[in-house]
């Protein structure tokens, strides 16, 4: 099959149609989430809600509504946590990731005989990808995109000296609450393509890649979505050609992308002083 | 007793009065009954040791902070809501979050592209730095940059964290101007300083927070449960003497 006919394919076009939006929105959701030094957060919030999908799977529901609903307590749990002060948001994500996947393995643990959609949903599958659920995604990310356009400003400033928000009076709950309720909702709405163990990869890897290219806000931003959309784009064909599993495929290419980045950086660099 | 920060349509010659705060975070009690106001277009100096609650007042006047007991009053500046101006000591930018001097102001102070250079200049802040990342300035150029933004606002208050700090003699010279000169339009200062030959230079008012503070005499001194404006004019160090030594908070009145 010539390769351009891969296009041709429905879920195909379902699973570069999904992985686009997706690394759209974690890209945007990323950039704001990694200088808060919460990267592991993504890994938490993803690997907790196994929860839910187990608990989907165990009564015969579908499992993502029981993630996203999972997904979005968390979130609510962690946009509180820094009122109260006394817990750390890192800390309370290592206790959703303990609590979740203790929950999930016991539950599991109840289905009887081979589970394949559970490791489908570990480790993403692109074939069970359906229409209805891109429509879904493509109506959530038209959402989350004008919400992102209203508290634009307020993101920012929360994010690069947040004192100064709440002093000119820009809606800083509310843009802290969006932040972690969104970014949460997206990563299990990644869940089926790349897997709760690699859905992590598309938030945290073109923004820490970006970052050592970008001078400015605006480039970084740029270069965060350039690289997230190619790595989705190419890592989806090129598990197609190689017929390797989709989600390790996107993965991959993004850690050879920030490999190739920062070496570019740290030889630049070290000609550069020297 | 209520604990809120209250908006006052009426025009008190202060723009913000402070009642009878009380600051305690956990077990430790920064503020104590304090009182005090802020008065309209004056330098105002808030001094005191350190620990001794200054950036916690400001703080709690900005609304940053929640107050334990108390009230604060804020009064209305031409029949409005003042707009309020706060830089601090110093802001630590996240490094992992890549933003321009020029995009700062921006984002912060909707300062236009072709406005940057004259808003930096205003501070002397080098014009040729507003394309560097805000994570590579100096302690000093981060305040002259939080400062360039915050007098771009236009704030009818402007709170300053030790503003001199971190910047060099000639810079130094160059801000008090420049405070000086606003403060001429009609803006309130308040200053959180050490620096009593700034206070004794400056000053239109002076607020004291001070911890075991040693009193003259029992008239000059207002000890616990009370903090008030002093008249620079009036500024002396206190004498010690064993007669008249208190035990935790002493504000000063009329030293």
């Amino acid at each position: 099959m010539e390769t351009f006919e891969l296009f041709t394919l429905a879920f195909m076009q379902r699973a570069i149609l999904g992985a686009l939006l997706l690394s759209i929105l974690l890209g945007l959701f990323g950039i704001f989430i990694v200088p808060r030094r919460l990267g592991f957060m993504a890994d938490g919030i993803s690997h907790a809600s196994l929860l839910g999908i187990a608990f989907g799977l165990l009564i015969g529901v579908y499992p993502l509504i029981f993630a996203m609903l999972l997904a979005g307590i968390f979130g609510i749990l962690l946009a509180r946590v820094k009122d109260y002060g006394r817990l750390t948001q890192d800390g309370l994500v290592g206790i959703f990731l303990a609590g979740g996947m203790s929950g999930a393995i016991i539950m599991m643990s109840f289905v009887p005989g081979y589970k394949p959609e559970l490791f489908s949903y570990l480790f993403g599958d692109i074939l069970s990808i359906r229409w209805i659920e891109i429509l879904g995604l493509a109506l959530y990310s038209v959402i989350v995109l004008m919400l992102f356009q209203r508290q634009w400003r307020s993101l920012i400033i929360t994010t690069v000296h947040s004192d100064l928000s709440h002093v000119i009076g820009l809606p800083a709950t509310a843009t802290r609450y969006f932040l972690f309720i969104g970014t949460s909702l997206t990563l299990i709405a990644g869940v089926k393509l790349l897997g709760i163990i690699l859905v992590s990869a598309l938030l945290i890897i073109p923004v820490l890649s970006a970052n050592q290219i970008g001078h400015s806000f605006r480039s970084t931003l740029v270069f965060t979505q350039i690289i997230g959309v190619s790595a989705s784009f190419f890592g989806i064909i090129l598990s197609y050609i190689f017929d390797i599993p989709t989600g390790p495929s996107i993965a991959l290419l993004l850690v050879i992308t920030f490999s190739i980045i920062s070496l570019t950086y740290i030889l630049k660099k070290g000609a550069r002083d020297s | 007793m209520s604990t809120r920060i209250k908006m006052d349509k009426s025009e008190s010659s202060n723009i913000v009065e402070c009642q009878n705060l009380t600051l305690v975070f956990g077990t430790h009690e920064i503020l104590s009954n304090a009182s005090c106001s802020i008065p309209r277009n004056s330098l105002t100096f808030l001094v005191g040791e350190n620990g001794a609650g200054k950036t916690s007042l400001v703080r709690s006047i900005l609304g940053l902070i929640p107050l334990t007991t108390g009230n604060i009053f804020i009064h209305s500046f031409e029949g409005r809501q003042p707009i309020m101006g706060y830089v601090p000591q110093s802001v630590e930018f996240p490094r992992q979050f890549q933003m321009t001097v020029s995009e700062y102001l921006n984002y912060s102070a909707s300062v236009r592209k072709d406005s940057v250079e004259s808003v930096l200049q205003k501070v002397d802040f080098p014009g040729s730095h507003m394309n560097s990342r805000i994570t590579e300035l100096s302690g000093g150029e981060v305040q002259k940059l939080l400062l360039a933004a915050e007098l771009h606002r236009r704030p009818d208050i402007l709170f300053l964290d030790e503003p001199l700090s971190n910047v060099d003699d000639s810079s130094e010279k160059h801000i008090i101007d420049v405070i000086l000169e606003i403060k001429n339009s009609g803006v309130s200062i308040v200053i959180i300083t050490h620096d009593w030959q700034t206070v004794s230079q400056y000053a239109d008012h002076v607020i004291c927070l001070n911890k075991n503070f040693l009193c003259e005499t029992t008239e000059s001194c207002i000890c616990r449960n009370s903090l008030s404006k002093v008249e620079i004019r009036n500024i002396q160090k206190a004498t010690p003497d064993p007669n008249t030594r208190h035990e935790g908070y002493c504000y000063i009145e009329n030293v």
